[in-house]
């Protein structure tokens, strides 16, 4: 991670058309003083490349009517091609079926976060400053 | 807004002076006054004196201020014929059927669910079976989106949350054997341009069975505000192009459709994003403003345009605001159109609604609490009188309904009107001074904030500034710190909270294999149709779009040249380009 604030870039499906978590989620990092970069729908690849771009250290994804597995795998493999997968962190909320929380964070996600218990503010902020600190070299 | 002077300061005007004959006589009420104040002080305890008045706190809720207790002086200036009258007459704050429910039920109009073509076939026939007097037809995000089901942008999302119906083919298959000349349908097509691609394809199908469309009955939402507000999308059309495909979308069904239901004024999508019960009526009424006063411009008369304006409302958990939500609304409409229109026909002055019960008050935790919340809610929209009714399942929170969920919501309905016995008496609640008087509230809050949106300039120009958005934006934060607070008790969340473990619910998983399905069979449909007059069809579109012509004469003529949706999207984007919603954190 560069020095200063954690860079985020927030975004949802290409045609999701629930924003209510992505907004607020997104104002609460911004809140916890992280650098959000709001990009909104879009494709996996174009997250990758705007997460590249801003040099972002977190990739959020808000999900509520589509699987989350399939854009969670095109999202990871996009990272993979474009070299960013292992220093980022990727976190992922919505509404989704209780088993599909155990696949995404096999597949690699840091956070996964389906409203209720486990998903509050305190949680998502202490997700990503964790798993930022145990991605720093020693 | 074309008018000079905003809703507001016309009712004022027209409803001035005439004579008011007052309920209460003012001796009666100059007795209660002083007992009133004798029992304060002497029977109410000093704390409940200091508290008179408490903000209630809750979500989705607008925080009107409760009194301890109400009393006739709460609403001393009531003229019971001016201001409440009969059932099925004017003002209609009793409900726009003299008879109401005595007369016909509440429509009850599950929402089916999620699946293939076929799927949805089979789901609805069951609830056919099972009693259902209406039906919704939900359609999956891609087709919700206008993407056909072998876009990129698709994947992940083919026939997840509902049907994919993406051509006239599509359509046939669906509504396979269902006598959609008996059922009435409300296709679930929110925004003006996917009312304008796929009406025109359930028309075709219709076409094709034989079935004349004068016999259809049903609605689409075709609404500016979901469509340029509520909606996250990856491209918008500007707003002034979107609120015409709404205006043209109603000027034809309601010429080739006759029963058809042409807007559905959908507050409930936007009160379910974040906003108040006030702010959901306020911009769903800004928007039928706005469409009046453009069909008048069009050279109809109000009366033509307002017969079959509906409305659809969320129904939340401060209970007696929304028993005051409907009745004001109500009351307010019937002003709008006969004051400021100078309709005629009282059927034009009704403010019909379908009700959905809140989705986002109900909670991951304890999930069974669901149908008891969904149950209030329901009562509430059943007191008030709503024509048609769906209760959500309990297993919002989770994902689309299952059809096990689906039971006790059509159920809970079926409860209310064969065991409450709540349905015998027209508006039970009317007279309550409480219930009054919170009416009058939401009637003036509700005008207060319509003033607000047609100073900038109506719908359209409100939804571009990007006011509206911010507005949502706030509310989401603070509603947000208010539950983390504890200010609003959520049971199960942050009061009495659950040890329960996450329950096991049965949820509809991603089929992966109907996505290439649908790829296969979207070729097949552009393989075997006349090419050159599906692409005719589409340049006919692109301009009509351009050269100010009625739309969805056009995307009919692409419809039955079995032109897809994602293609006459594309002609939409081509000939009115595209707009970006405004920053909103």
């Amino acid at each position: 991670m560069a020095e200063g604030k954690i860079r985020v870039v927030m975004a949802i499906p290409a045609l999701e058309n629930h924003t209510k978590g992505y907004l607020t989620v997104s104002g609460m990092l911004r809140d916890a003083g992280m650098e959000v970069i709001l990009l909104g729908n879009e494709l996996p690849e174009r997250v990758v490349e705007t997460a590249l771009q801003e040099s972002a250290d977190v990739i959020g994804i808000s999900t509520y009517c589509g699987s989350p597995v399939v854009f969670g795998e095109d999202l990871l493999e996009a990272a993979e091609k474009k070299n960013i997968r292992e220093k980022t962190i990727f976190i992922i909320g919505g509404i989704f079926p209780p088993e599909d929380v155990p696949n995404l964070i096999k597949m690699g996600f840091a956070g996964v976060f389906p409203p209720g218990p486990g998903s509050r503010r305190e949680d998502i902020i202490s997700c990503i400053r964790n798993a930022i600190a145990s991605k720093k070299p020693n | 807004m074309s008018a000079e002077r905003t809703t507001k300061e016309i009712l004022e005007e027209k409803l001035a002076g005439g004579e008011r004959v007052p309920l209460y006589n003012p001796e009666a009420l100059k007795v209660i006054e002083k007992e009133l104040e004798e029992w304060k002080n002497k029977t109410v305890r000093e704390k409940d004196r200091k508290n008179w008045e408490i903000t209630p706190h809750t979500i989705l809720g607008s925080g009107i201020p409760r009194r301890l207790t109400y009393t006739p002086l709460d609403i001393a200036n009531i003229d019971y014929m001016k201001d409440i009258g009969l059932p099925g007459g004017e003002p209609f704050t009793r409900g726009i059927h003299a008879n109401m429910y005595r007369g016909r039920t509440f429509t009850m109009r599950p929402l089916p669910g999620a699946g293939t073509t076929e799927e949805m076939n089979r789901k609805w026939k069951f609830l056919i079976e099972q009693g259902a007097t209406g039906l919704s037809v939900a359609l999956d995000l891609p087709t919700v989106q206008m993407f056909d089901s072998d876009e990129p942008e698709a994947k992940g999302h083919v026939a997840v949350v509902g049907v994919p119906l993406c051509c006239v083919d599509d359509w046939e298959v669906a509504f396979k054997d269902i006598p959609i000349d008996k059922i009435s349908y409300s296709i679930v097509t929110h925004f003006p341009r996917n009312t304008a691609i796929l009406l025109p394809m359930y028309l075709v199908m219709a076409e094709r069975r034989g079935i004349p469309w004068d016999k259809l009955t049903g609605s689409v939402q075709n609404d500016i505000v979901m469509e340029n507000l509520v909606r996250g999308a990856i491209e918008y059309i500007p707003p002034e192009d979107c609120f015409r495909v709404q205006c043209d979308n109603i000027e034809f069904i309601r010429k080739e459709v006759p029963q058809w239901n042409y807007i559905t004024l959908n507050g409930y999508n936007l009160r379910e994003y974040g906003t108040t019960g006030i702010t959901e009526m306020a911009v769903a009424m800004a928007n039928g403003i706005s469409i009046v006063e453009e069909m008048m411009s069009r050279g109809y008369d109000s009366d033509w345009v307002g017969e079959r304006i509906a409305f659809f409302w969320a129904f939340a958990n401060d209970f007696f605001e929304e028993v005051a939500k409907n009745r004001a609304a109500r009351r307010l409409w019937y002003k709008i159109m006969k004051y400021r229109f100078g309709a005629k026909n009282p059927r034009s002055m009704w403010l019909r609604t379908h009700v959905q019960t809140s989705g986002a008050s109900l909670t991951r935790e304890e999930p069974i609490n669901n149908i008891i919340r969904a149950a209030y809610h329901a009562m509430a929209s059943i007191l008030t009188g709503t024509q048609s009714l769906h209760v959500s399942c309990f297993d919002e929170a989770f994902s689309v309904p299952s059809e096990k969920t689906l039971l006790p919501s059509v159920r809970t309905q079926q409860l209310i009107e064969q065991e409450t016995q709540v349905t015998q008496v027209v508006d039970p609640l009317a007279g309550s001074f409480f219930v009054e008087w919170i009416t009058n509230e939401m009637e003036r809050k509700v005008l207060d904030e319509l003033d607000e949106i047609e100073k900038m300039g109506g719908i359209a120009k409100a939804i571009a500034s990007g006011r509206l958005h911010h507005k949502i934006a706030e509310h989401i934060e603070r509603e947000n710190r208010a539950i983390e607070s504890g200010e609003i008790s959520v049971v199960g969340r942050n009061v009495y909270k659950s040890e329960e473990p996450e329950p096991q619910i049965e949820v509809s998983a991603y089929q992966p294999e109907v996505y290439e399905q649908r790829k296969a069979m979207l070729q097949k449909v552009r393989d075997t149709r006349d090419n050159e007059k599906a692409s005719s069809c589409l340049r006919a579109l692109v301009d009509a779009c351009k050269r100010g012509k009625n739309v969805t004469y056009f995307t009919l003529e692409c419809a039955r040249a079995n032109v897809t949706e994602g293609e006459m999207r594309k002609a939409f984007t081509e000939a009115f380009g595209t707009w970006k919603p405004p920053f909103m954190l």
